[in-house]
């Protein structure tokens, strides 16, 4: 089962265009940065605990890829104080005011576009879509740039038992699973996934080593996050 | 295609799952302990955070790795706004010993948190 799982995932990502890190962001190997400063996500997502769950959750991740990331609380406090709570009203700050403030070499802009629930009976899902841009402070064009879609199931079991008896468990197995699931793993694996596309910073023992390494080709595209606004 | 895409990347997932690779930094609880705090803000949740963040600083030196970025910046943070100024300056500085690239930032917090106060 595992080989046949591992075929068809080796099959797939062959489908898709992939390009080197090197060539999908050169300017991150000629810039360098070293330190990130995390901005509160846009909301596009109809979940409000969204941004919550993203907040707490992406500098285990980021901190891993190699990067001195400023501690979001703080930061997230002193943008409060100068009145730029609303993400919105942040992304018309120029990235160069970041490197003023902060000393931060780079500002990571992020959109979670979707964080669904459904559930359907006997089978349930949580589905993240997040989009990211990381943007210079020296020169304020875009470093690198991603966006990417998880998918877990909450689907719960039906304790053994078949026929009509075993649906009906998986129903309210389903329904407990898919209310009371810890979202914290979720939030980390969908950042986790993401960072894996960008090139690796001075913190991680690959820095530097990872240019080759490829990765799946994603065009920026302004029209899909426009789209989920709705 | 879109259903088949979310079946395999649930797939990759259950596959990387079971093989998670040994990270850089050490994060413990943060994650859990911080949204918890910041759902619901008392002083039970907050107790919790500040002990998953002195946890990460203990378990990371038993693990030989570094303390994560922004660990001993939070925890000073937190520490002065309870009052207890000079433990919490201690942690600050320690940020700035092990990641130098913070000083701009600390220093400007600490003039902000000490207002008045001549370095």
């Amino acid at each position: 089962m595992k080989y046949f799982i591992a075929l068809i995932v080796i099959a797939l990502a062959g489908c898709n265009p992939s390009v080197t890190k090197e060539e999908f962001s050169p300017e991150m190997y000629k810039e360098h940065p070293l330190s990130i400063l995390v901005l509160p996500p846009i909301n596009r997502s109809t979940a409000a605990d969204a941004k919550d769950y993203y907040l707490t959750t992406v500098a285990e991740p980021l901190t891993n890829t190699g990067y001195y990331v400023f501690p979001i609380e703080i930061v997230t406090d002193i943008l409060k104080q100068e009145g730029l709570s609303d993400t919105e009203s942040m992304v018309n700050v120029p990235p160069q005011k970041f490197r003023e403030f902060f000393d931060a070499d780079a500002v990571l802009y992020v959109s979670i576009l979707k964080w669904n629930t459904s559930y359907l009976i006997t089978s349930g899902s949580v589905t993240v879509q997040l989009e990211c841009e990381l943007k210079s402070t020296r020169t304020g064009s875009t470093l690198w740039y991603y966006n990417d879609e998880i998918s877990v199931s909450t689907t719960g079991d039906n304790g053994g038992a078949g026929g009509w008896a075993g649906l009906l468990i998986q129903a309210a197995t389903t329904a407990l699973k898919t209310a009371t699931t810890d979202y914290v793993p979720i939030a980390k694996d969908v950042n986790t996934k993401l960072f894996l596309a960008m090139p690796f910073g001075k913190y991680n023992k690959e820095y530097n080593l990872d240019m080759k390494k490829r990765i799946e080709l994603k065009k920026k595209s302004t029209a899909e996050v426009n789209s989920s606004k709705k | 295609m879109k259903t088949t895409i979310k079946f395999v990347s649930l797939l990759v997932i259950i596959l990387f799952i079971g093989c998670k690779p040994e990270t850089q930094f050490f994060w413990g609880n943060y994650s859990k302990t911080l949204y918890d705090y910041k759902k619901n803000p008392d002083d039970k949740t907050l107790a919790e955070h500040k002990k998953s963040l002195t946890e990460i600083i203990l378990q990371s030196s038993k693990k030989h790795k570094p303390v994560p970025p922004g660990v001993y910046a939070e925890l000073g943070y937190l520490t002065v706004r309870e009052g207890n100024e000079t433990e919490g300056n201690e942690y600050f500085k320690k940020e700035m010993l092990y990641y130098p690239e913070s000083k701009v930032f600390i220093e400007k917090l600490l003039n902000e948190l000490h207002p008045g106060e001549s370095k």
